[in-house]
């Protein structure tokens, strides 16, 4: 692994190298900027406070399950049954909160439960992928499945509301503020103190090279376990907002969600093998893929031709990130 | 009382005996070295010690305590610190993060403290800083330093583990004079401070300077252990290869070489690139040239580079007589190249498919076929695998039902549809048995008399022995030493190799 770099690598890197070794999500920030800009182009009305503010607490829900699928991708693992856990703690706190009657203490306990359930499910993952050595790919798969089916038992037909209680106070505001505003921050003062912790350094070394970390004396299995439980906790956030966007319950919601995640994960310049990344880089991704869908819509798509475009402008997106990076590391 | 003992210890990787029986003691507060030739067991000595291999057999006693060491990390927890031959490091993490990975400083909460941190790996990066060179530093990426810069963090990183008893596996092997020099006063101050140390090199020079006592092992086996004063390095390697084969290549007198005027059939001058420098050779048209020496100094790095795997930087490479610059194995293979690997699964063997896909990929490429009938295709392939003896029940059974040996025959195989004129042999033997090393050798010696030129990189130096008209003695990515005649002999061998580089 330490092999691959060239022993020859200039010993003094040119200076936007050392700044995108230092913020690697530089290029997806930028990239962010233009698809604002051409957003503001098409549509002027696109950037107005009303519908950044729509913006946000429409994909804010991607934005956490990127940052859950991050911590998974830091140890060169993966989780592809990250929204079928969001499918299922949204139907878990949507039939608790009906169960309890909808006032303030149920919505407390229904989030309490909403979270005990991601990490229950994080837990399941990491077992059966770093204890069992199952394959991550295939493993999360079939443990999405039965999330879902378990979803399914919860709930079985969509619909059921949430109550009021709760999607006002997700999209009402506070204090003269979106009340998704305060999530963001919340959001980037709890990433940034996760950041500090032994744990994503360790996750960080995992990724890079499972082996050598293990020789270190690292205890991985226990490292990679503790990635899927942070992944599946994030999952439950990500369901929270669905559930406050959506304001029902939906035991398929999620499905959909897990392969976004992932390409946000990847645009925001962290790579899928591992060792290498940031959870910043993967909210701008996860903005990036809502812009492009709203700009889409904003240069007047004929519907039929929607996912066309959205999916040849996600693979240039793609391409532009990996052709910045690649000039700046190279 | 020993510092550490192990007795008895053995490993066996399937049916390869990695270590038959180890039997080392280290004293407080010395430097003992592991002395021994490729695949005597030394690197799967320290790792039982360091608990990255569990032994089959045997006991470890620490201070005299009978202890068994599950994992890495049980290991630290015992105070056994190591310095991993192919290196322990994370390339995308900074040079203090990877010297105090294995015990991050944290404060309460789960939060690495930086500060520590810092302080931490900064007391050992001072040891090194005026040897370490440009660009290294606590913040430095691990990915972005030299390979010497590299190897310095794995040491700083054992040396960070404050073990009782740290163990270095070729610590040395790409650090020059300075680093050298810096590396073995802090070994000197770690035995003053009553540590013990094991320490493996092939540098001779580097092992009478710092060594105080030896361990000898060969074939997996301990063989003695000696006081270092007492003993010239001239004894150390005639244990090391022991006392029956101190005669020539006795086994078969290799092919005579082909008349000298004959122009060569490969001729390499003065090429570098990753991993070797300043290469020369020729091989005349049925020679086999053999190229010898301690694993990794650039014997494969040459034979890759040769067939376009890796860049060649300055130099050329003639085939009987014309030019070739390889960019690509596909160029290789067109301007006459063959390279058959030791490491099937990576570079032979197409995993999963019948043993007439595996037999027929050159034809394919040098025919520039698109389709072909399989009728067509068994009457060129079947006279190939009957030259190589090659035992299987149909051609279309899947490659993986095949043993080792038969799987490399196929291998080789597929480059006798279409004869190449030179034939790499990077130790095709790795891993295989006896009957089909030997129909191995006699299809390559048959090869030769033919008029074919071969190189043959092997790391049991019997063969190289018993097949080389001449061996090119490799250290440190250069050829040290050239043995021509009566001049191939083990005890020769070995002394070029453990030589200064």
């Amino acid at each position: 692994m330490t092999d691959t770099t060239p022993s020859m690598a200039a010993p003094k890197p040119q200076a936007d190298r050392r700044w995108i070794e230092r913020y690697p999500f530089l290029p997806a920030l930028g990239i962010l900027l233009v698809l604002l800009a051409l957003n503001g182009v098409f549509s002027p009305n696109s950037l107005s406070y009303r519908s950044l503010t729509g913006l946000i607490s429409t994909y804010l829900a991607l934005m956490m399950l990127a940052v859950a699928q991050t911590y998974v991708v830091y140890a060169g693992d993966i989780d592809l049954s990250a929204g079928a856990i969001v499918s299922l703690v949204n139907v878990v706190i949507v039939v608790t909160m009906e169960r309890l009657g909808g006032g303030g203490g149920a919505v407390l306990a229904a989030l309490g439960i909403g979270v005990l359930t991601g990490l229950a499910c994080g837990l399941i993952n990491g077992i059966v992928v770093a204890a069992l050595r199952l394959q991550a790919i295939v493993a999360t798969f079939a443990t999405s499945i039965f999330f879902t089916g378990f979803a399914l038992w919860v709930m079985p037909v969509a619909g059921t509301p949430a109550p009021a209680l709760f999607w006002r106070t997700y999209g009402g505001k506070f204090l003269g503020l979106p009340f998704v505003f305060y999530v963001v921050i919340a959001l980037a003062i709890l990433l940034y103190v996760i950041a500090r912790t032994r744990l994503a350094l360790q996750l960080l070394a995992v990724g890079d090279d499972a082996q050598a970390a293990y020789q270190s004396g690292l205890p991985v299995v226990p490292i990679r376990i503790r990635g899927y439980i942070l992944c599946g906790v994030f999952s439950a956030l990500a369901a929270f907002c669905v559930t406050g966007d959506t304001a029902s319950g939906d035991p398929l919601v999620g499905g959909k969600m897990t392969l976004f995640s992932v390409a946000a994960v990847v645009l925001g310049g962290t790579a899928l093998s591992g060792g290498w990344g940031t959870v910043a880089g993967s909210l701008f991704g996860a903005l990036t893929i809502g812009l492009i869908n709203s700009l889409v819509f904003f240069i007047g798509t004929p519907s039929e031709w929607q996912n066309f475009v959205q999916g040849l402008a996600i693979l240039i997106v793609l391409m532009a990130g990996i052709l910045v990076g690649r000039r700046a590391r190279a | 009382m020993a510092k550490l003992s192990l007795r008895g210890v053995s490993k066996a990787y399937g049916a390869t005996l990695a270590l038959r029986r180890g039997d080392l003691e280290i004293e407080a507060g010395e430097v003992h070295v592991l002395l021994g030739a490729n695949g005597s067991g030394k690197s799967t000595l320290c790792k039982i010690v360091a608990g990255s291999v569990r032994p089959d057999a045997g006991e470890v006693l620490i201070d005299g305590k009978r202890v068994t060491v599950s994992g890495p990390q049980a290991a630290r927890a015992l105070g056994i610190g190591i310095f991993y031959q192919e290196l322990s490091l994370a390339a995308h993490r900074t040079v203090a993060e990877n010297i105090c990975l294995a015990d991050l400083p944290v404060r309460r909460g789960g939060f690495v403290d930086r500060w520590a941190l810092a302080e931490r790996a900064g007391r050992y990066i001072a040891m090194f800083a005026d040897v370490a060179g440009e660009g290294f530093g606590p913040d430095a990426l691990v990915g972005n330093l030299r390979a010497d810069q590299r190897q310095l963090v794995e040491i700083m990183k054992a040396l960070a583990s404050e073990a009782p008893v740290i163990i270095f596996d070729e610590p040395t092997s790409a650090l020059d004079r300075a680093q050298v020099e810096r590396f073995f006063e802090i070994l000197r101050t770690l035995k003053s401070q009553r540590r013990g140390i094991i320490f493996i090199s092939h540098r001779m020079d580097e092992i009478t300077a710092i060594g105080d006592r030896a361990t000898v092992m060969r074939d997996g086996e301990t063989v003695a252990t000696l006081d270092l004063k007492e003993t010239t390095p001239a004894e150390m390697i005639r244990l090391m290869v022991s006392e029956r084969s101190d005669l020539a290549a006795e086994t078969v007198a290799p092919a005579v070489v082909a008349a000298s005027g004959a122009a060569p059939a490969l001729s390499v001058g003065n090429i570098s690139g990753p991993g070797f420098r300043n290469v020369s050779f020729d091989v005349a048209p049925g020679e086999i040239l053999g190229l010898g020496g301690l694993h990794g100094q650039g014997q494969s790095a040459v034979l890759r580079a040769l067939f376009g795997a890796a860049k060649i930087r300055s130099g050329h490479v003639r085939i009987g007589g014309r030019e070739i610059a390889a960019a690509s194995p596909r160029s290789a293979i067109r301007g006459g190249f063959a390279y058959v690997s030791g490491d099937r699964g990576r570079d032979g063997v197409i995993q999963g498919r019948p043993i007439l896909e595996n037999a027929t990929p050159i034809h394919y490429l040098k025919q520039r076929l698109l389709l072909a009938r399989p009728n067509a295709l068994r009457d060129k392939v079947m006279p190939a695998l009957d030259s190589l003896r090659t035992k299987f029940a149909t051609l279309a059974h899947p490659i993986g039902s095949l043993s080792g040996g038969n799987q490399q025959k196929i291998v080789i195989a597929r480059w006798l549809i279409e004869r190449p004129d030179v034939l790499l042999l990077d130790d095709p033997t790795k891993g295989i048995d006896l009957a089909a090393k030997t129909d191995l050798f006699t299809l390559i010696r048959q090869l030769a008399a033919e008029g074919m030129g071969i190189v043959l990189y092997s790391s049991e130096d019997a063969e190289l022995l018993g097949n080389a008209n001449r061996i090119l003695v490799f250290n440190g990515g250069a050829v040290s030493r050239e043995l021509t005649g009566a001049d191939r002999t083990r005890y020769n061998l070995y002394q070029a190799a453990y030589e200064a580089a």
